[in-house]
């Protein structure tokens, strides 16, 4: 339908009322002679109708602009449910669109507000709660800083001790491996001196038992001496017989011739020569038995001696069997510690090793923790500041519920149609 | 003059070598009973019988007595005795031999021979010395 302005209502108001009272002046002219009268009558008769048509046409304007007026009034105190209806097609139909435009505006913005007021109310319900547990965290997290601080230095502190104890256990293993390498010439000479004393300990015995056989061929001119000298005592003790018989018979004949007088004295003195020669004899055989004792016993003695240095011979073969023996097993042993030691010397320098990368490693765990050490000093600075900042995000969250709270009374002032609040209701419940 | 020396115990001894008969060694000597202990035996040689005194125990030498008579003891040897019908047969420990005295021993009880004090006896000291003897071990 096209627009139809003011102006144009106006004249065509002004038209129809110029016919209208044409139309009467004309009747009235009809019916009535007198001229003056014709037109007095004519003239009041159009006044009449010009002011009826006036009244009407500025009630027609007023009556809306009032409407409008009074519909502004209820919506500044907040009564959005005022609907304007829009009749005419002339410039207050624009002036009605556009106001009715601007009440619809504003409900869908008091209703945007509203959603957005419930929604930051319960955001910062949330938010208060989360305030609240992140204020709560933030104190863990302070404290835990703390401990962790602590723990920082201490760690600190110890990673600082075990790295001076880890680099005089480096020490104390280099000195290990070096001992170890000393250890292993020592064994790898002892080893030598080992194979030495074997052969040495062999040669020893080959020695041993060409001595032994050297000596049981000698020995046995020794074992038949003493038969020898059993011969030569048989002999002796018939000498000493001799002796002791012609002792006695010179003894005898000592006194036949002292008993013969004067005349036995020659035979007295041959008979005590006898004697002394019976007792020369005897002496002689004496000695010679004596000698023959005495090599009986040095024989004896020997042969003992033999007997005994055979059986200490025995004794020291079997030792040196049992030495070579001995150093065989020594050899052995030595081998098998040589082998260990070597291995374990192996094993000190690879520990060696994995000490030292362990404590290249440590150095770096070490400057490691010095960094966590300065990182937990900041994070519990930082901890402590998150903390006041969160007490302040609290109270700016509190100020912020206030404001909500504010907002919701505020649009609590204004009232809105009940279709469109409950569909403006709608996506609230839908959040 | 000569005389026959032998010693008991360290003690040298002497006899006028008239009145030795004979030396004899390894001879049985016959044990007889109740006895005094210097009382050896009976020996029989060549168809006479003699007592057979030990000498060191008869003239009252201390020293220990090994032999028993009662087999003859190796290289034992024995004086045979005799003097005016009388015999004895006498153990000495040993027989030094005979040894020649110049001038008169008569009186003398001892006479000193190459740094030697030989004691002078008769054969008739000892056989008082015997009978002096009671019968009976003592």
């Amino acid at each position: 339908m096209g627009r139809t302005s003011i102006k144009n209502k106006l004249i065509m108001y002004f038209l129809v009322l110029l016919l209208i009272v044409i139309v009467v002046i004309e009747v009235v002219n009809q019916t009535t002679k007198d001229f003056f009268l014709a037109q007095g009558l004519s003239i009041a008769l159009a006044m009449a109708i010009g002011t009826v048509f006036g009244i009407i046409f500025s009630r027609s304007i007023t009556l809306r602009l009032k409407k409008l007026s009074d519909a502004a009034g209820k919506i500044s105190c907040g009564d959005l449910t005022q609907e304007i209806q829009i009749i005419s097609s002339d410039e207050v139909r624009d002036l009605e669109e556009i106001f009715s435009l601007m009440v619809n505006h504003l409900r869908a913005l008091l209703i945007d507000m509203k959603n957005v007021s419930l929604k930051i109310h319960n955001t910062n319900s949330i938010l208060k709660m989360l305030a609240k547990k992140l204020l709560q965290n933030s104190n863990e997290i302070d404290i835990t800083a703390k401990i962790i601080a602590e723990s920082s230095a201490k760690q600190t502190e110890i990673v600082h001790y075990t790295t001076i104890k880890l680099n005089n256990s480096i020490k104390v293993m280099d000195k290990l491996v070096q001992q170890s390498s000393q250890t292993i010439s020592k064994a790898d000479a002892a080893i030598k001196k080992t194979q030495k004393g074997e052969s040495n300990a062999r040669e020893i015995i080959s020695h041993l038992e060409l001595v032994l056989k050297q000596m049981s061929e000698s020995a046995q001119p020794l074992s038949r001496l003493p038969e020898k000298v059993e011969k030569i005592k048989i002999v002796m003790n018939v000498i000493e017989a001799i002796s002791q018989k012609t002792d006695l018979l010179s003894l005898n004949a000592s006194i036949e011739a002292t008993r013969a007088g004067e005349s036995g004295k020659g035979f007295a003195i041959v008979a005590e020569e006898i004697r002394n020669m019976a007792e020369s004899s005897k002496q002689s055989s004496k000695a010679i038995a004596k000698l023959v004792e005495d090599i009986l016993e040095d024989n004896q003695m020997l042969k003992e001696f033999l007997t005994k240095n055979q059986s200490e011979i025995d004794k020291g073969n079997k030792i040196i069997h049992g030495i070579v023996q001995t150093f065989s097993d020594m050899l052995l042993g030595v081998k098998d510690i040589f082998s260990e030691i070597k291995s374990m010397e192996d094993a000190t320098v690879r520990q060696a090793q994995e000490l030292r990368s362990f404590s290249e490693h440590f150095q770096k765990l070490s400057v490691s923790a010095s960094r966590n050490y300065d990182s937990t000093q900041k994070t519990t600075v930082a901890a402590a500041n998150q903390k006041n900042e969160v007490k302040r995000m609290a109270s700016a969250i509190n100020l912020l519920d206030k404001l909500s709270k504010k907002m919701l009374e505020t649009q609590q002032q204004f009232s809105l149609p009940e279709q469109k609040k409950q569909i403006s209701d709608k996506p609230e419940e839908e959040d | 003059m000569k005389l026959f020396v032998f010693k008991a115990k360290d003690k040298y001894i002497g006899i006028e070598s008239e009145y030795i008969y004979r030396i004899i060694d390894d001879y049985k000597i016959t044990p007889v009973c109740l006895t005094p202990k210097c009382y050896a035996g009976l020996i029989f040689y060549r168809g006479e019988l003699f007592d057979v005194i030990n000498i060191r125990l008869l003239l009252g030498y201390s020293g220990h007595l090994e032999n028993t008579y009662d087999e003859p003891v190796e290289n034992q040897r024995i004086i045979i005795i005799k003097w005016h019908n009388k015999k004895l047969a006498v153990i000495p420990d040993e027989i030094i031999g005979m040894i020649w005295i110049d001038g008169n021993y008569e009186g003398l009880n001892s006479y000193r021979h190459e740094n030697k004090d030989i004691n002078l006896i008769k054969p008739d000291y000892i056989w008082k010395k015997l009978l002096e003897l009671s019968y009976g071990h003592h």
